[in-house]
């Protein structure tokens, strides 16, 4: 049986209040409608962060995990619980009422992925506001979450992560000489995501959650990409394809005018091109819990480059990071 | 009765005022929105609900959903703590007219408010501050105010720099800043200053200490509002503050002096105090001149109602004015008691503000800093000013953590205004196919090369020109979450503003100049400067809008910052200044509030 405790009336309400309480039923978050219709999660802000995810005492490797239910039919039921794969499956962990919310915490260790489902008078449920869902092997609907420093796949598909690969390490720093001797040096051997330090494991993440409109985009343009990319090179699997291909590629998506991109299916590839700036960025250097800067590399490498005079580091990430990622004596993370 | 005073925020305005009536014994409740987020200390665990985390001042991406604003569809990043855009925006209108949703005009939503997200810079505002009417009084050698505009709308406080001094010293004190007064203009005349000792500087402000002295302008530890000693009103205990996780961001260790940590964590095991964090006000009502119910929306999101024998509205300047206007919607005699001079929101007041900016030859570590190191009054010295053709002037100071940490620095980058964060990075070309034939191929650890550790800034904030026209309305259609009619920013710049704006940029360019120039140089091209000028900005400091005076027909607050019209309602965040200031207000905010707390123990009104 997993450990579970009840967090007091205020922490509840400070993970709860601002997202779920409201009166004006808009669909105010359905991000234009790029997410599935559903009218609790559009109408409610910020549904990916729930369960909510919180830091578990210093040294625990761990998240503390949050569950929140709300009846949304303005009855409040008498009874709810939570089952799922990080306990026992069939025997639910009752949640406690405070205010009209229900909850329940347990922890979990970082890098995890677990389906769950709620029991609300007897009737099993999705979580009606995470909009992260799976389908087991029988066919039934989960709902699921993932902890910190999760580097389990999740949405991307091993061709579309290959292709993300390439493209992210276009814009990365790790590419020269200098990069590369850095990593060898510093990263576990045999990692899987070596050039890309995490960073395709981010998107996999922000896609999986956070940034769950932008899958589209991700899924769209990744699959007329592996198009563009084998009418130029017959011989080569996409992730085997020369840097120079990849360069003149990504040039012109930049530019808007890639040939053979099908722009019925998406119509601005410099738009696809920002938001890998962006995500390839963020991926690379926040905070590792994320799933990208593996150990803090991409900081490390920073640290590295960046000396003075008397050979001393310019960029002393460690001293504000928490242990063991950083060296800081007083902040727990 | 439930309560002697019910305080609405628990920001930079009403934390004063609790603190005070609490010790005094009087019975408070907090309202505050937000939630209570705590540090390190205060949770068992040990674990903040603060982190060092660049993702937690602006956050993954979301798009906006407000059909009718000229920038629906576009994206935003918004903050842990700050509201979000879909659920409850600001609306302004641009150059062209247009209507836009906007973060600008916020602070924070969380027990504490823009104090725990602020940069901390403390100064006072100065002599000539206070007296800016009788200052400007029939000139006629203004710069860019051909009307008269500027010697007719400026206002002198109903109070003068001697009445406020007592507790600009109060604030200091219990608030807990460092900084040195050596050098200042503002005069510390009711005994030694309370500053605590500032850290040693980052060797980058060398430069515009280095600059300051050349242009003989006498300068000082920026004043913040961070311990760096144990600081026993508050029962802190002082570690290494220095990081680069500084202005929007929330401090885990409590070390930045936010309103919660500094002012009523201290009272809130006290049984008179009550504090209601993530709880809505909606709305007041009257009856006569009295506020008898204070109405508000539980963490459930279910309707309450509770009432103090005084009500105090400090929920920051354009939310209380909104708090009003709503109260006044339901009700003719509120509006007419609290706005029947159409004064209700006139007057909105940010900053002048702007600055210069060099990238250097060389680096330094900002990632181990706070907000600013030195900074001077040399422009808010009265014959300065006043030989510039200008009305009043302002301070100048380093910022030295801004930019300080990679992901800031892209996400600003190019950037015009919280609106645009990512704009300008993401088109910046990093592929090398784009190139030109001979280019250097860039990717994005050569941006950082080029970017991490050698920018540096010198800003300034000067007092804008009360104009009637800059105000804060209801809008007529577009609703909050709670079906509640969001505020209206209307507001542009006076041509004087222009004035000041390209006068005292002009001192920081010079600055920048002086001091890099003696510390290695700068490459052609690499000193830029400017100030705001896009009707968004705001600055985080939001002024004005229900100004204090003398005279009942020209402002809404009496001098105690009562309502002239109602015997029981009091309003103390920044919206009760008749001008802005030369400098950046929380501490104005601060010492106003512990002296309206004052009053109201004088009036007997509790
Ligand atoms: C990033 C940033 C940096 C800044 N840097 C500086 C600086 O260096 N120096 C400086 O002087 N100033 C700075 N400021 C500005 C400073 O934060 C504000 O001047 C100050 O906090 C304003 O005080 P206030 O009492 O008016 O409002 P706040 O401190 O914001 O308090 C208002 C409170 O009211 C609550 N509230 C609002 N509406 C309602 C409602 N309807 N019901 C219940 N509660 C409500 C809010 O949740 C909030 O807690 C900065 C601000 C930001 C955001």
């Amino acid at each position: 049986m997993v450990d579970f405790t009840y967090r007091d009336e205020t922490y509840v309400f400070n993970r709860a209040t601002r997202y779920l309480a409201r009166t004006e039923p808009q669909q105010r978050h359905n991000y234009l409608s790029r997410l599935q219709p559903d009218t609790v999660r559009g109408n409610v802000a910020d549904a990916w962060r729930f369960p909510v995810l919180d830091g578990a005492p210093a040294g625990t490797d761990a998240n503390e995990v949050t569950f929140i239910y709300r009846a949304w039919n303005g009855r409040s039921p008498a009874e709810v619980a939570v089952a799922g794969t990080f306990g026992e499956l069939y025997q639910p962990i009752p949640m406690k009422a405070v205010g009209d919310y229900f909850s329940v915490t347990v922890t979990i260790p970082f890098n995890q992925v677990h389906r769950y489902r709620f029991r609300v008078d007897g009737t099993w449920l999705v979580d009606p506001i995470n909009p992260q869902q799976v389908t087991d092997a029988r066919g039934e609907t989960w709902s699921r979450f993932f902890t910190d420093y999760c580097t389990q796949r999740l949405v991307l598909e091993t061709w579309e992560a290959n292709i993300l690969d390439r493209l992210t390490a276009l814009l990365l720093p790790f590419r020269t000489e200098l990069g590369r001797q850095f990593l060898d040096r510093s990263l576990p051997h045999n990692y899987r995501l070596d050039e890309s330090v995490g960073v395709v494991n981010y998107i996999d993440k922000i896609l999986a959650r956070e940034e769950n409109h932008r899958l589209f985009d991700y899924r769209t343009c990744l699959s007329i990409l592996n198009e563009v990319l084998r009418a130029r090179d017959f011989v080569n699997e996409p992730e085997a394809m020369s840097r120079a291909l990849y360069e003149q590629v990504l040039g012109e998506m930049e530019s808007g005018n890639v040939a053979g991109w099908d722009l019925d299916r998406y119509g601005n590839p410099n738009f696809f091109v920002k938001l890998l700036k962006r995500h390839t960025v963020t991926g690379a250097f926040c905070h590792p819990k994320y799933g990208g800067n593996v150990n803090g590399i991409a900081w490390a490498y920073l640290e590295e480059r960046f000396r003075a005079e008397d050979g001393g580091t310019l960029f002393n990430w460690r001293q504000a990071v928490e242990q063991p990622l950083g060296n800081n004596p007083d902040y727990n993370g | 009765m439930d309560f002697d005073v019910v305080i609405i925020g628990s920001g930079a305005g009403g934390a004063p005022i609790a603190h005070t009536l609490v010790n005094a014994g009087k019975s408070v409740l907090v309202l505050d929105k937000g939630p209570l987020l705590r540090t390190q200390s205060d949770n068992l665990d040990g674990i903040s609900d603060f982190k060092r985390d660049e993702l937690l001042a602006n956050g993954p991406e979301k798009i906006l959903n407000l059909p009718g604003v000229a920038n629906n569809g576009q994206s935003y990043f918004p903050s842990h703590v700050e509201p979000d855009l879909n659920d409850e925006p600001h609306i302004y209108k641009d150059k062209q007219g247009q209507e836009r949703a906007t973060i600008e005009g916020y602070t924070a939503n969380v027990v504490g408010g823009g104090t725990q997200l602020y940069g901390a810079v403390s100064v006072r505002f100065s002599r000539e501050d206070f007296a800016l009417g009788s200052l400007n009084a029939g000139r006629t050698d203004l710069a860019n105010d051909p009307n008269g505009d500027v010697p007719r709308e400026a206002r002198d406080w109903p109070l003068d720099y001697d009445q406020m001094e007592p507790y600009y010293a109060k604030a200091e004190r219990l608030v807990g800043i460092n900084g040195t007064a050596q050098g200042q203009i503002k005069p510390f005349t009711s005994g030694n200053n309370t500053y605590q000792t500032p850290l040693e500087p980052n060797p980058i402000s060398q430069i515009v200490a280095d600059g300051m002295d050349t242009l003989g302008m006498a300068r000082y530890r920026t004043p913040l509002a961070v311990i760096t000693e144990d600081h026993a009103p508050s029962g802190r205990t002082a570690g290494n503050p220095k990081t680069g996780y500084v202005n929007r961001y929330g401090d885990p260790m409590g070390y930045k002096s936010n309103t919660w940590v500094s002012l009523l964590r201290p009272i809130k095991d006290n049984p008179n105090f009550e504090l209601r964090p993530n709880c809505h006000v909606t709305h007041l009502q009257a009856q006569g001149d009295r506020v008898t119910e204070v109405h508000y929306l539980d963490p459930t999101g279910a309707t309450k109602v509770v009432s103090g024998k005084v009500v105090v509205v400090a929920c920051s300047a354009i939310e209380s004015v909104r708090l009003l206007h709503i109260s006044a919607a339901r009700d003719a005699d509120f509006e007419n008691r609290i706005n029947g001079n159409n004064l209700l929101g006139a007057y909105f007041l940010t900053h002048c503000f702007g600055g210069a900016e060099v990238r250097l030859r060389r680096r330094f570590d900002k990632s181990i800093s706070l907000d600013s190191d030195w900074a001077t009054d040399h422009c808010a010295n009265p014959d300065w000013f006043r030989g510039q053709g200008l009305w009043a002037g302002g301070v100048m100071y380093n910022n030295t953590s801004d930019q300080a940490l990679p992901l800031a620095l892209a996400r600003h980058d190019g950037s015009a205004d919280l609106d645009t964060t990512w704009n300008g990075w993401v088109g910046r070309v990093f592929s090398r196919a784009n190139s030109m034939p001979g280019d250097q191929f860039y990717d994005i650890a050569d941006f950082f090369n080029q970017e991490l550790g050698t920018r540096l800034s010198v800003s300034f904030m000067a007092n804008q020109v009360p104009v009637r026209a800059n105000r804060i309305l209801l809008h007529p259609s577009i609703r909050d979450k709670w079906g509640l009619p969001v505020a209206l920013i209307d507001k542009s710049w006076h041509s004087h503003d222009l004035a000041v704006m390209a006068t005292l940029e002009a001192q920081c360019r010079a600055i920048l100049e002086q001091g890099a120039t003696q510390n290695g140089g700068f490459d052609n091209g690499n000193l830029e400067s400017g100030f705001v000028s896009g009707n968004a900005r705001i600055a985080n400091h939001i002024l004005g809008g229900a100004r204090f005076g003398t005279d009942p027909t020209d402002s809404v607050l009496d001098p105690d910052c009562r309502a002239w019209n109602f015997e029981n309602l009091y309003v103390a965040d920044g919206c009760f200044m008749p001008t802005s200031g030369g400098g950046n207000p929380t501490l104005t905010i601060q010492a106003n509030a512990f002296r309206v707390a004052d009053r109201l123990l004088a009036s007997g009104r509790i």
